[in-house]
């Protein structure tokens, strides 16, 4: 690629981000339960790959990431109570009742350490990830990445479980989908 | 490759990577204040290389209240939050308060690229091992070391930090009955 073009590129990709630019996330999907939200986006396969490989993997290597359904997550304590949430807790469930497990990031990291991905490219995926343990303080809130273990058929609910002093409790996203484009 | 071209390089990553994360329609505002942290424990040690690769000890502010952010340039939350640090550093004495903001995994030509230079010291955790010694659990995370070099302070995910409400908090930690 040429100077010239790169530098149209890098123009045009400004000029399309600078609507967004502020960081203000616009989300499709959201509950909120008291002082908790959740929200959530699907997130296609194009989108994941050019990210993390513009972070350092390989197209093949961030293959199976891309293709697994994912979603950028967000959770949001509008409240003056202390909350804590764990992924592991949480599952999607399809229209007939099947509930799926969310991947955790310490899962794909083992792969990635695995088949000897880079580590800047490592440290990136990590802290893009939906963190696994979260404790959220007043007025705190966490954005990150997601995948479901196996793809659920058409729309289904994500069941988000939350701890504060008064007990667990559940937030639940409906219809939801993988983005595959 | 030249300089040129190793930060267009990175402006093109960030933007790609910015684009992945952001390429969504319900807007969240920044949330307000900053919590205290629990027990006021000493900050951990941060030792790391700034944009001119030259070592920085966050040792150096004890004395002064640090504002220290970690972010990084495809997060755009710590993108949105970015330009209230040199906001914030603004309105008060340089004798007294600094903002240290610490990028993950990233090179000095992606941050050039999306910050220029700013007027704070930016360093470079490119193994995310000084953040691992710090109670980050997730990007961007703020914590507000005191005058006598404890965690008093933290914020996760994005504020603005010349919002009055923190502004207010950090104007406490000055007062000399908070020494």
């Amino acid at each position: 690629m040429n100077a010239r073009l790169l530098t149209l590129l890098a123009l045009l990709v400004g000029v399309s981000l600078s609507a967004r630019a502020d960081g203000d996330i616009e989300w499709r999907h959201r509950a909120t339960q008291g002082a908790v939200t959740l929200s959530a986006n699907p997130i296609g396969t194009a989108a994941r790959r050019s990210f993390y490989t513009a972070r350092g993997f390989a197209a093949e290597t961030i293959r199976p990431y891309a293709l697994a359904c994912g979603f950028s997550l967000g959770m949001k304590n509008s409240g003056a109570a202390t909350l804590s949430t764990r992924l592991a807790d949480w599952r999607a469930v399809g229209a007939d009742g099947r509930a799926v497990r969310l991947r955790l990031p310490a899962e794909w990291d083992q792969q990635w350490a695995s088949t000897h991905v880079p580590e800047a490219a490592r440290i990136a995926f990590r802290w893009a990830q939906f963190q696994a343990e979260n404790i959220f303080d007043a007025g705190d809130w966490i954005m990150g990445m997601a995948t479901l273990e196996a793809p659920l058929p058409g729309s289904f609910r994500l069941v988000a479980l939350y701890h504060d002093e008064k007990g667990d409790h559940e937030i639940v996203l409906d219809k939801l989908a993988c983005n595959h484009d | 490759m030249t300089e040129l071209a190793t930060a267009r390089r990175g402006f093109l990553a960030a933007a790609a990577g910015f684009a992945a994360l952001a390429a969504v329609p319900a807007v969240w505002a920044q949330g307000r204040g900053m919590s205290p942290v629990a027990g006021v424990p000493p900050a951990p040690t941060l030792v790391l290389p700034d944009m001119d690769d030259k070592t920085i000890d966050l040792a150096r502010y004890r004395g002064k209240v640090v504002l220290v952010n970690f972010w990084a340039t495809w997060c755009p939350p710590c993108r949105k939050e970015f330009p209230s640090l040199g906001r914030v550093r603004k309105l008060f004495k340089p004798t007294e308060f600094e903002v240290v903001a610490v990028n993950v995994g990233e090179d000095p030509e992606t941050v050039f690229s999306f910050a220029g230079a700013p007027d704070f010291p930016v360093l470079f955790d490119r193994d995310s091992q000084a953040m691992a010694r710090w109670p980050v659990k997730g990007l961007p995370t703020t914590l507000v070391v005191d005058r006598q070099g404890r965690l008093a302070l933290r914020a996760v995910g994005g504020r603005e930090f010349d919002d009055p409400a923190i502004v207010e908090q950090l104007r406490e930690l000055l007062m000399p009955r908070s020494t």
